[in-house]
């Protein structure tokens, strides 16, 4: 080939390069990118930032209670259509009692201040009948309060809700647990005189009305008056309760994260002091991710049948933990965070043994703007998916379904990557100073219901997205 | 004759300014010799390591800076003593250190944040000085440790010089997408 054959083939490739790259990037009303998966419904949340979702059967009705993020530059309050007055970020309650026609109900605000420093980003529920001390007639919901505040509101009115308890004075929380049976709820904090930004106290909210704490818990190193090496801060605890006797912390977010898996009864019944000897105490083992990674997610799934064991003499069932990391930056600019999977039937020695990613190439996403990686997984016990799918929250490849009823080899089965919106906020990078920015979808989280209903948040601003499984993943799920 | 001798002050006036200028610039390179990066990978990429003669610096200290892309809170920055001895990469000196005092408000490539002195413990049994310095743009970090036998002023006095030199300072916004 000629110089001049050779330059136009070189341009040609080129064109057609950044052509296909270019292909890639979402537009405002194209449609989304399923498989296996269909839109069910969509809200849009107020174009409020959102992270997590927690899906709670009310009576006769199914009501979502969406954390958000605080507001963006441009927008630090959205105006609520409903009172026709800028509000800081908090908490969205949507009734989805019909998934296909979803009516937002009312909008909490949160903490003044945008995208990580405000908003109330986390929300966990329990009935009052369920607590040992609750009303009978209440329904509580847990969330943060920016950095700053644990608030349990009674939403048994969604519409109306009721703030009837407050733990403040933090220097940050995070993604906590509530056990509704016992009460005892695992708030990630950032209590004032310790080292870290997160950590953990341990209440009593049985009677939501008057929490009683019972202890600080983080790791040696932490602690009010230590010296030294300051170890990862947490992310968030997963409780067993009283049966299962276990709570698997996740620490890290998205670089040196490890599992730690602690005896619940010593946790909150040991030595309470927090000095290293007592923070010792309860923990049967930690699992180190590799420093690329972190641990934002850590899904306990106790005694899990291994069809390809079946016929061992021993270890036919196994302990997993499904260990999902948070990818942080624009457009791949760190190590990717993915989703792990560790057997821990022998506690002392747990061992990771496989992972997930969504392939890059599968999508260019590396190059669609926002961030590519996993963020979360669904976190509901009910047995409509437990043990048999994981839905994880992958930012801009939407929303990943797994067979993962064989967790040595976990398999995807269907994805949603919803459509972008006017709404849709940008996401941007710095090149040799300037700010380059692109629309993409941000799945941040994904949630379950007991119906079989998963729900969807975006992190840009697209707000909820109701979808259901269709074709084989629908009959991995057993669903009719 | 009086031509020349104004042409030749000037240009011994232009030549002594010129090379004190080339001092200036040049001192941390000279004073400061570049080395590798000392420490096994970790969650962020190696960063630059620099060593300090006794002679230059009054004592034997290394410097080690890097970026953490994505590791601060966008909105307070490096907003307390704990967020230094969390991220400054003291710890990859030595976990054991112990701060001497409260830390200090710190300009570095015209970003805020905060330093601290620390002891630290280190397996030969000498005492030895450590700083951390850890400043922030937007939601991005640069961290710098420093350590040397002795007194950890003389670690910090050092540091800081190597810190505001030009050629530092162009490198810090280039690895930190400010310039």
């Amino acid at each position: 080939m000629k110089g001049g054959g050779k330059l136009a083939l070189c341009v040609a490739i080129a064109f057609l390069g950044s052509a296909g790259a270019y292909a890639e990037q979402q537009k405002v009303g194209a449609p989304p990118e399923a498989s296996n998966m269909r839109l069910v419904g969509t809200n849009d949340l107020q174009a409020r930032s959102a992270y997590q979702p927690t899906i709670h059967h009310q009576g006769d009705r199914w009501i979502a209670y969406i954390g958000h993020h605080g507001g963006t530059d441009e927008i630090p309050d959205p105006v609520n259509p409903m009172s026709g007055k800028p509000e800081p970020n908090g908490t969205s309650i949507v009734d989805v009692t019909d998934p296909a026609h979803p009516q937002y109900l009312r909008h909490i605000p949160g903490q003044e201040g945008k995208y990580e420093s405000g908003g109330a980003q986390m929300v966990r529920v329990c009935d009052g009948k369920d607590l040992p001390k609750g009303d009978r007639s209440a329904v509580y919901m847990l969330r943060t309060f920016g950095s700053e505040a644990h608030e349990i509101w009674n939403v048994a009115d969604p519409a109306n809700p009721a703030l009837i308890a407050r733990i403040g004075g933090l220097k940050d929380t995070h993604k906590s647990w509530w056990e509704c049976d016992t009460g005892v709820a695992f708030l990630v904090s950032g209590a004032p005189d310790w080292r870290t930004r997160r950590m953990t106290q341990v209440y009593d909210l049985s009677d939501p009305a008057h929490p009683v704490k019972i202890r600080d818990f983080g790791l040696p190193g932490q602690e009010p008056g230590s010296t030294g090496a300051v170890p990862t801060e947490l992310h968030g605890p997963i409780s067993t309760g009283s049966s299962g006797n276990r709570v698997y912390f996740g620490y890290g977010t998205n670089k040196g994260g490890f599992l730690q898996i602690v005896d619940r009864e010593k946790l909150l019944n040991g030595p309470k002091q927090p000095i290293a000897e007592n923070l010792r105490y309860p923990e049967i083992s930690r699992m180190p991710l590799s420093a690329l990674n972190g641990a934002h997610t850590t899904f306990p799934m106790p005694g899990m049948p291994i069809a390809e064991f079946s016929h061992d003499k021993d270890g036919k069932t196994r302990d997993i933990v499904m260990i999902v990391d948070e990818a942080i930056l624009n457009e791949c600019g760190e190590a990717r965070q993915m989703v792990w999977f560790a057997d821990v039937t022998t506690e002392t020695r747990p061992m990771m043994i496989s992972s997930y990613t969504v392939p890059e190439a599968s999508g260019s996403f590396c190059e669609r703007g926002g961030r590519f990686g996993s963020h979360s997984s669904s976190e509901s016990m009910a047995p409509v998916y437990y043990k048999k799918i994981a839905f994880i929250a992958f930012f801009n490849a939407g929303v990943r379904a797994l067979d993962i009823r064989d967790p040595y080899h976990p398999r995807e089965v269907g994805y949603f990557i919803p459509s972008i919106t006017p709404a849709t906020d940008k996401r941007c990078v710095t090149i040799e100073g300037k700010d380059r920015c692109k629309v993409a979808i941000q799945t941040n989280n994904v949630e379950t219901d007991e119906r079989g209903y998963i729900y969807a948040v975006d992190r840009a601003n697209t707000g909820l997205h109701i979808l259901e499984l269709t074709g084989e993943a629908r009959a991995v799920a057993g669903l009719p | 004759m009086r031509a020349w001798l104004v042409i030749a002050i000037a240009a011994l006036v232009l030549g002594v300014l010129s090379g004190v200028a080339a001092y200036e610039t040049s001192t941390p390179r000279e004073t400061w010799q570049e080395i590798a990066w000392p420490f096994p990978r970790d969650g962020w990429p190696a960063g630059r390591a620099f060593r300090c003669n006794a002679v230059a610096c009054g004592g034997d200290i290394e410097v080690y800076i890097r970026p953490k892309l994505g590791f601060c809170n966008c909105t307070t920055g490096v907003a307390d003593d704990d967020e230094v001895d969390r991220v400054a990469d003291v710890d990859l000196i030595s976990t054991q250190f112990v701060p001497l005092q409260a830390g200090k408000a710190v300009l570095v490539a015209d970003m805020p944040g905060r330093m601290r002195t620390y002891d630290l413990k280190i397996g030969d049994g000498v005492p030895h000085g450590a700083i951390g310095i850890a400043v922030s743009h937007r939601c991005d970090l640069l961290v710098a440790a420093a350590q040397g036998r002795g007194d950890a002023a003389v670690v910090q006095r050092a540091a800081l010089e190597l810190l505001a030199s030009a050629e530092t300072a162009r490198w810090v916004k280039f690895a930190m997408n400010t310039q």
